[in-house]
């Protein structure tokens, strides 16, 4: 039981050493289960989100600048200095917000965006000339507020419990110091959300929008989730655990955010539940295709698979109510190889396909164009395994 | 504003008197000539029943009643002096914590306990108890019906939400041990599913704020989030220049306490459809209550005793804090601000500056800008058509002055 509830599979962490403890506060690591971006396809994944860029108008950089240049975050980063040397994870998740800013940070908003120019303009509204690219100022706001919800709950998700600190990890202060820096900027950043959904002038977009925020946090609340935010495995474990998982910790949000780009601008009905849709299964499929990449790799080296991820579930699955008990027996190799020799991974791809296309079906409510275009191509990078 | 002519109103004034404690009310004879002060208490005041349910809820009004009214003389003829603020909502306040939780039903029960916990009716619910005699004297202004709409009632919710939810990330920074004389939530939970539960709290509450459907209320009410926000972060730097600091300190304390209750009036306003200018009145009566409660919060954080309070005490100096009575002290001893830009951080630094504000007149002088601003949101509601919930928000704002805890 100790082995399976604490092993630390992330990203990046050599798994062979085995001193969990000193790999246990990197749950900002999983940050990497939602890029939308991998290193085998990379250039198929940089060149649809480069191309969308320029279909939406702006560079790069939704998180705005107002925020990231606000006294308070300057405040942060000053005090973050005072960190280096600990192992608290408030360190990587902001060299992760500079370095890999570019392809983590804007693909939500991206997708926002082309939702927007896809939905069109409104029927309703006749203030066609705000438009930019094809896209309301205020759902530029959106796209905004959507990445900073989902980079407070990044750094949120950095907060250590100070009772189970180990010496390796840094003194107390230093670990309370930054907890305290992590708390305090994610709050700025929720806050700032808030006020700019306010400014929407739009409720039922304020209600959807703090609807998404709730799912992230009940994410953490699963079967699949320890205290200290690391993957669990439940007892007899079903597919329906990984999809709920899923939802919860990133389709919520990207739904929800499509579905109130198109509701700010008055489409109908219809087109509300098609970008929510659309969100919804792009998100199965993205986090299927990055939960099986490690398992497409031959040189694969335990270093990458989380023992929630998609293909383990499938495989632990067929395990039925034993499945702690049979899969406890395991070490991470055997249950690597284990995944590798049955179907789990083959059915996780067509899985993955499957959703791709039920995404692909929802945009087929708008008319063809260029931005339609980039998200086709986006979700088919996505699967390109 | 009209004294009670008819005998039925005579009655009703007399009932709400019983309820309050008060033995006898004396209508004045010439009406004209004393509009703002129509009722004129007397008497012996048991108020028994008042004065214990303040006690419960950690406000103690008077030492006792009678005496302030034989001794004070500026007292001697007031406005229907004992109401009891607290039972003029009680049914409303009753059921406050209930709808809370309902509103926090979730799927994960462990999510639904920890989000719960704080709310099981053992607080002070300061916040939903003034922002409900706002809403009620403010309907009975400006359409004579003090019922509180079904609205106004979501913002004491969401008030209290909101407070709760800062209360709980609060506690995980500055590392408090015990809330409410209970273990505070990261103590048992641990410090991760304490943010979460922060978190997920104000979602919820967000939630509730837009289904008021009225868009410059959730205007009103994020930027109070904001507030609570910028005013942590304003706690973390302690400023060189000396008048500076003292601004700062009041700024923030705007932002971290006032901003909830004065907003939340504001909003209570907005949507009692009053006008622009009682609104602001609202907004500010808000304002200064919510400084005021913070000064004497800053203050029994040197006066009073941990049993008392439920939380510990001269915690403000150990965390680092300079609040109003160390600021006032620096006045007189200016050892102090070195220490102050040090954030008391080396050894007795804390023993020493809770000796010098003892030797000082720091808590005095608190006390004296506490009751300044209690004054002026007692002028303030004073502009608003008389009601019963009008006088017991003259009395909120003395409580203020005279809570222990």
């Amino acid at each position: 039981m100790q082995f399976l509830t604490r092993i630390p599979i992330q990203a990046g962490v050599s798994c062979k050493s085995r001193v969990w403890k000193c790999v246990k506060y990197y749950p900002f690591l999983q940050a990497k289960r939602f890029v939308f971006w991998g290193t085998s396809k990379a250039n198929d994944w940089n060149k649809a989100v480069s191309d969308a860029e320029k279909i939406v108008g702006y560079p790069t950089s939704f998180m705005s600048l107002r925020c990231l240049l606000s006294d308070e975050l300057s405040n942060v980063a000053m005090h973050t200095r005072k960190l280096v040397g600990t192992k608290h994870p408030l360190l990587k998740t902001a060299r992760g917000l500079l370095l890999d800013g570019k392809h983590s940070l804007q693909t939500r908003g991206l997708i926002v965006l082309l939702v927007s120019k896809a939905a069109g303009p409104s029927s309703v509204l006749d203030d066609d000339q705000d438009m930019v690219s094809g896209i309301y100022p205020r759902q530029r706001n959106l796209a905004e507020i959507t990445e900073m919800i989902h980079t407070a709950n990044l750094i949120h998700k950095g907060v250590v419990n100070l009772s189970d600190l180990v010496e390796a990890d840094g003194s107390l202060q230093d670990m309370a110091f930054g907890n305290k820096m992590s708390i305090l900027s994610g709050d700025f950043l929720l806050a700032n959300a808030c006020t700019g959904l306010a400014q929407l002038q739009n409720t039922k977009v304020v209600e959807i929008i703090s609807s998404a925020i709730g799912d992230l946090m009940e994410a953490e609340f699963t079967e699949m989730k320890d205290s200290d935010g690391l993957p669990v495995l439940p007892t007899s474990v079903k597919f329906s655990h990984w999809l709920q998982q899923t939802f919860l910790s990133s389709g919520s949000l990207l739904a929800k955010s499509c579905l109130s780009a198109v509701t700010l601008a008055n489409h109908n009905e219809e087109v509300q539940e098609a970008a929510y849709s659309f969100g919804e299964n792009m998100s199965y499929a993205h986090q299927l295709s990055e939960d099986l990449k490690p398992f497409l790799r031959p040189d694969s080296d335990l270093q990458d698979f989380s023992l929630t991820s998609a293909p383990v579930i499938q495989y632990a699955q067929s395990f039925g109510t034993t499945t702690t008990f049979s899969l406890m027996d395991m070490d991470l190799k055997q249950l690597l190889n284990g995944v590798l020799s049955g179907h789990a991974v083959e059915e996780c791809r067509s899985l993955c396909n499957e959703y791709a296309e039920k995404s692909l079906q929802s945009l087929d409510i708008f008319i063809d164009s260029d931005a339609k275009q980039a998200l086709v191509n986006i979700v088919k990078a996505t699967t390109q395994l | 504003m009209a004294a009670p002519s008819s005998r039925l109103q005579k009655h009703l004034l007399r009932l709400c008197a019983r309820k309050a404690g008060i033995k006898q009310i004396l209508f004045p004879q010439n009406i004209s000539s004393t509009p703002a002060k129509s009722l004129v208490v007397r008497g012996k005041l048991s108020g028994r029943c008042a004065l214990q349910k303040q006690l419960k809820n950690g406000f103690i009004p008077h030492q006792s009643c009678s005496h302030c009214l034989s001794t004070d003389p500026a007292q001697q003829t007031r406005v229907l002096t004992e109401v009891d603020p607290f039972q003029l909502i009680e049914q409303e306040l009753h059921t406050l914590c209930d709808d809370i939780k309902a509103e926090l039903v979730n799927s994960k029960k462990e999510l639904q306990t920890i989000t719960q916990y704080y709310f099981d009716g053992k607080g002070k619910s300061f916040r939903p108890a003034v922002v409900m005699l706002v809403s009620k004297a403010l309907n009975s202004h400006t359409v004579a019906s003090e019922r509180l709409l079904p609205s106004q009632k979501r913002v004491a919710m969401i008030a209290e939400m909101i407070h709760t939810a800062s209360l709980i990330q609060d506690d995980v920074i500055d590392d408090s041990k015990t809330r409410r004389g209970k273990e505070s939530v990261h103590m048992t939970w641990g410090h991760r599913k304490a943010i979460f539960s922060g978190d997920f709290i104000l979602s919820v509450a967000c939630i509730a704020l837009a289904r008021i459907r009225n868009e410059r209320v959730v205007t009103i009410l994020s930027q109070v989030i904001e507030d609570l926000v910028r005013g942590e972060f304003m706690q973390l730097g302690s400023k060189e220049d000396e008048d500076e600091r003292f601004a700062h300190y009041l700024k923030k304390t705007f932002k971290k306490t006032a901003s909830l209750i004065a907003n939340s009036c504001k909003a209570v306003a907005v949507l009692g459809d009053c006008s622009e200018q009682v609104a602001e009145l609202a907004y500010n009566y808000g304002r200064n209550i919510g400084i005021a409660f913070q000064l004497i919060d800053d203050l029994l954080d040197f006066t009073s005793c941990e049993a008392v309070l439920g939380k510990p005490t001269a915690a403000d100096l150990s965390l680092g804090l300079a609040t109003a009575p160390v600021l006032f002290a620096a006045q007189e001893y200016s050892e102090l601000h070195p220490m102050i830009m040090r954030r008391f951080s080396s050894e007795g630094d804390v023993m020493r500056a809770r000796d010098l504000v003892a030797m000082s007149d720091g808590v005095a002088q608190t006390r004296m800008l506490a009751e300044k601003h209690s004054q002026e949101a007692i002028k303030l509601i004073r502009q608003l058509a008389n009601s019963q919930t009008r006088i017991a928000l003259e009395q909120i704002a003395e409580l203020v002055l005279k809570r222990k805890k």
